[in-house]
C-alpha cells in the first residue's frame, strides 16, 4: 500500500513553479529506487519546461493543472494546460532527438531532448488537445 | 548563480556551486562559461559535485559550452552524481563527454 494520496497543484507557469512543482510530485516516489527517481524527476521536469516555454510561450501568466496518483503498482501523472499545445500527431511521431553521432560535436543536440526522455522514462504516454484544453497522461510502473 | 574558480596545473576548474543545472538557471550557466572560454581559458574542468539534479536544458548548455571550445579545447567533467549521470545515460551523452570521479583525476587525464 502506499499511503500517499492523490496530489493535485494548479501553478504558474514559470521556470521556477515547474521546479518546485517537480519536486512535489517526486515526493510521492519513495518506492522507486535512487536511479528511477532521478530520472522520474527528470522526466517530470521535462514536460512541465515544455509546457511553460513552448504551449506558454506567448502566454506567460498561464497556469499549469496537475494531478499525480502513486497507486500500487505506478504512478500516473496528469498535466494540462491551455497554451497553444502541439499537434498530437507531432508528439507521437518526432524524431528522436537522441540519433546524433558522439564523435561529432558540431552536430550534437542541444534542444529538443526532453520528449524523447518522456518517453523513455515512462512505461506509457497519452496527449490530446480537446477544446483548448493540452492534457499529457503519463504513467511509469515502480517496478520495471 | 554561484561558481567557483580555481587554476590548478593549466587547467581551470570551474565549480558548480548550486544543486541544480536546469531550465532556470541554463541560460545564465552558459554565458559565464562562454565568458570564461573567451577570455582565452581551453582547458577546462568542470566540477558538478554539488549538482543532484540535471535537466535537458542544462544538459544543453553544457553541450554549447563543448561545442564554443571546439576541437582545439577540452571540457571534462568531474564529481558527477547520480542525478547527473541519470541524464547522461538517458540522452546518449554519457558517450560524448569524459567524466572523472575525482578533480585531481579529471585535470590529469
Amino acid at each position: 500500500m502506499n499511503p500517499h494520496a492523490p496530489l493535485r497543484l494548479v501553478v504558474p507557469a514559470t521556470l521556477l513553479d515547474a521546479r518546485a512543482a517537480t519536486e512535489r510530485i517526486v515526493g510521492l516516489c519513495d518506492r522507486f529506487n535512487t536511479q528511477d527517481r532521478a530520472d522520474y524527476a527528470t522526466a517530470v521536469m521535462e514536460w512541465l519546461v515544455n509546457v511553460v516555454k513552448h504551449s506558454y510561450a506567448h502566454a506567460p501568466a498561464s497556469e499549469i493543472r496537475i494531478c499525480a496518483i502513486a497507486g500500487p503498482e505506478a504512478i500516473e501523472l496528469m498535466v494540462e494546460d491551455s497554451g497553444q499545445g502541439m499537434a498530437p500527431w507531432k508528439f507521437d511521431a518526432a524524431p528522436s532527438a537522441l540519433d546524433f553521432d558522439a564523435t561529432d560535436i558540431t552536430k550534437l543536440p542541444e534542444s529538443g531532448m526532453g520528449l524523447a526522455i518522456i518517453k523513455s522514462v515512462m512505461d506509457s504516454v497519452r496527449y490530446h488537445s480537446d477544446c483548448g484544453v493540452n492534457r499529457l497522461i503519463a504513467v511509469r510502473r515502480w517496478q520495471r | 548563480m554561484l561558481m567557483e574558480d580555481l587554476s590548478e596545473a593549466g587547467c581551470l576548474v570551474v565549480s558548480l556551486k548550486e544543486k541544480r543545472l536546469d531550465a532556470v538557471i541554463a541560460a545564465s550557466f552558459r554565458e559565464a562559461m562562454v565568458a570564461r572560454i573567451d577570455q582565452g581559458h581551453r582547458n577546462i574542468v568542470l566540477d558538478m559535485s554539488q549538482v543532484s539534479f540535471m535537466d535537458s536544458s542544462g544538459l544543453g548548455a553544457v553541450v554549447y559550452v563543448l561545442k564554443h571550445l571546439g576541437h582545439t579545447g577540452r571540457l571534462h567533467i568531474c564529481g558527477v552524481t547520480p542525478g547527473v549521470m541519470a541524464v547522461l545515460k538517458l540522452t546518449r551523452m554519457d558517450r560524448v563527454f569524459k567524466t572523472f570521479d575525482t578533480r585531481q583525476a579529471a585535470i590529469a587525464a
